[in-house]
């Protein structure tokens, strides 16, 4: 089974790739052009609808840094795209190189049990949970700057911290009264 | 003018949204210059309304000449209320030749003496369509203008465009159209909409269509797009045999806007977890039906995106291969004029 690997690669001078997985494939590209204007660093953004990613990229492909699944929590697919493809990444990539981003939280459509099924789910991978707003430029260009953040430290580009040091203060954890019924 | 004739004008000047008055009454063109001067376009309908009926007592006109205007204001917007296909059959040998003042006269004589009395008005429009209004009346009374039929047709194409037409009144309309256009019979061609164009653009395929090739794309070197080089698509490749796959089964482009598409089932309820559901003899009866402002559009987004399997599935490619938005589908075996397909899981 073809898995992504965080370490069978060398790292480029200066250089950070981060993969975005989102089975709508709209956030995705105004993170990426709002991600390739960073001017510190060189990021290389990868798109991807959902994983396994095609061996036929496997040579170009550079060592990615990041992975961030993007789920929209108005779509069940969304979720179950975003779970299905969890398998196709190498353990190592659970120490703090993957993140969860969440679009349309405040929506009220959104079944509760989703966002609670995506907060166990970040948990218990320990993985960092971020929640995003796509529909507005400045929600973008805030996504844009955490990932950019969480990016930096997973490709070794800032002293004194690692990924695994940061996962340890960013993960998700679920409130012990998760299974309770909520006050809607 | 009498009152069913005043009544008609006013009925027709409420209706028309004021900003298209002015227009209309232009293309109308019976008003002269200086009765165009008179009218102040501003002022409340009522008033507007009023001033228009004096007009039309100093010239004389009748109801025919109303029925004209009203004629005029439909075909420059034909967008209202549902329009429905019918296709003729079985052309005789001289169906090609058939020309207008032909059609006209054999039309009208027909359908005077099937139905009488009956009120017909045909007019050609520029790009070849035949517009033709028909108010119909019975053996106790006029013919009724308030709720008038209008038919299109092109000649030498087997289409005919129908809205506001009652089930009593069809048959008359279908004898007409197949004694004055030289066919055999006329059947529904399950496709209806609310925008006369779009229909007629997907029944004569007006709309871009995309042929299934080997290589799709012509030169790659010709295709750069000016994307940054940072940014890759990990499955391109298969995102664009989507969209290639979408495209052949819909078209590109613009697409005619379709607003709904219907599938009545009669097939067997199949479901392994729910017994009782599936040992019922008869079949499960069910209507399915698909809504949007422009339902090509997103079927085609659908099938781009991956939400609907790529093939398209022949359930929704039907609708712009066989022109029909309406479907009624049976267990295998062949029914009489509707479309029979297997059952899908």
């Amino acid at each position: 089974m073809s898995s992504l690997k965080p370490f069978s690669k060398l790292p480029a001078l200066n250089t950070a790739n981060i993969l975005l997985v989102e089975s709508e494939e709209q956030l995705q590209q105004s993170l990426a052009a709002a991600l390739v204007e960073e001017a510190s660093v060189t990021v290389n953004v990868r798109l991807a609808k959902s994983l396994p990613l095609p061996v036929e990229n496997e040579e170009s492909r550079p060592r990615i840094d990041l992975v961030v699944f993007i789920i929209n929590l108005t779509s069940e697919l969304s979720f179950q795209s975003a779970e299905a493809s969890l398998k196709y990444l190498d353990p190592g990539y659970f120490l703090g190189k993957v993140c969860f981003m969440v679009t349309n939280a405040r929506s009220a459509s959104v079944p509760t049990e989703r966002l609670d099924g995506v907060r166990k789910l970040a948990a218990s991978l320990h993985c960092p949970l971020l929640f995003a707003e796509d529909q507005t430029s400045d929600g973008v260009t805030n996504a844009t700057e955490r990932l950019l953040t969480m990016l930096k430290v997973a490709a070794g580009l800032v002293p004194m911290a690692t990924a695994l040091y940061l996962s340890h203060l960013t993960r998700c954890t679920v409130p012990p009264d998760i299974d309770q019924p909520s006050f809607d | 003018m009498d009152d069913s004739a005043r009544r008609l004008l006013q009925r027709l000047i409420r209706r028309i949204p004021a900003q298209m008055l002015k227009t209309t009454l232009e293309k109308w063109g019976r008003l002269t210059a200086a009765q165009k001067q008179s009218m102040d376009f501003t002022e409340p309908k009522w008033a507007f309304t009023e001033r228009l009926l004096d007009i039309c007592e100093e010239n004389g006109w009748t109801g025919k000449h109303i029925t004209e205007l009203e004629m005029t204001y439909v075909i420059d917007n034909p967008n209202q209320g549902m329009w429905y296909a019918f296709q003729l059959m079985d052309p005789e040998d001289d169906a090609r030749s058939v020309e207008l003042t032909h059609f006209k006269e054999q039309f009208k004589s027909h359908l005077s003496e099937l139905a009488r009395p009956v009120s017909v008005k045909i007019k050609k429009h520029a790009d070849d369509a035949i517009w033709i209004r028909i108010a119909w009346g019975d053996s106790f009374s006029r013919p009724n203008h308030l709720k008038p039929t209008y038919v299109v047709h092109h000649l030498q194409t087997p289409y005919v465009f129908v809205t506001s037409l009652t089930s009593k009144q069809k048959p008359f309309l279908s004898q007409a159209l197949v004694l004055s256009t030289r066919h055999q019979a006329i059947k529904d061609a399950s496709l209806s909409g609310r925008k006369l164009g779009a229909i007629r653009d997907l029944l004569m395929r007006q709309y871009q269509q995309v042929f299934p090739t080997s290589y799709p794309s012509p030169l790659a070197e010709r295709n750069e797009t000016v994307s940054n080089p940072q940014i890759e698509k990990e499955q391109a490749k298969s995102a664009e045999n989507r969209l290639q796959m979408a495209c052949e089964a819909f078209g590109d482009g613009m697409l005619p806007q379709l607003q709904s598409s219907v599938y009545k089932l009669e097939t067997k309820f199949k479901d392994h977890t729910n017994k009782t559901m599936t040992e019922r003899e008869e079949p499960f009866r069910c209507v399915v039906k698909f809504a949007s402002t422009n339902l090509l559009e997103s079927l085609r987004h659908c099938a781009a995106s991956g939400i609907a399997s790529t093939p398209v599935t022949p359930l929704l490619s039907s609708i712009p291969l066989k022109g029909r938005n309406y479907f009624v589908i049976k267990d295998n075996g062949p029914g009489p004029s509707s479309q029979t397909r297997q059952t899908q899981n």
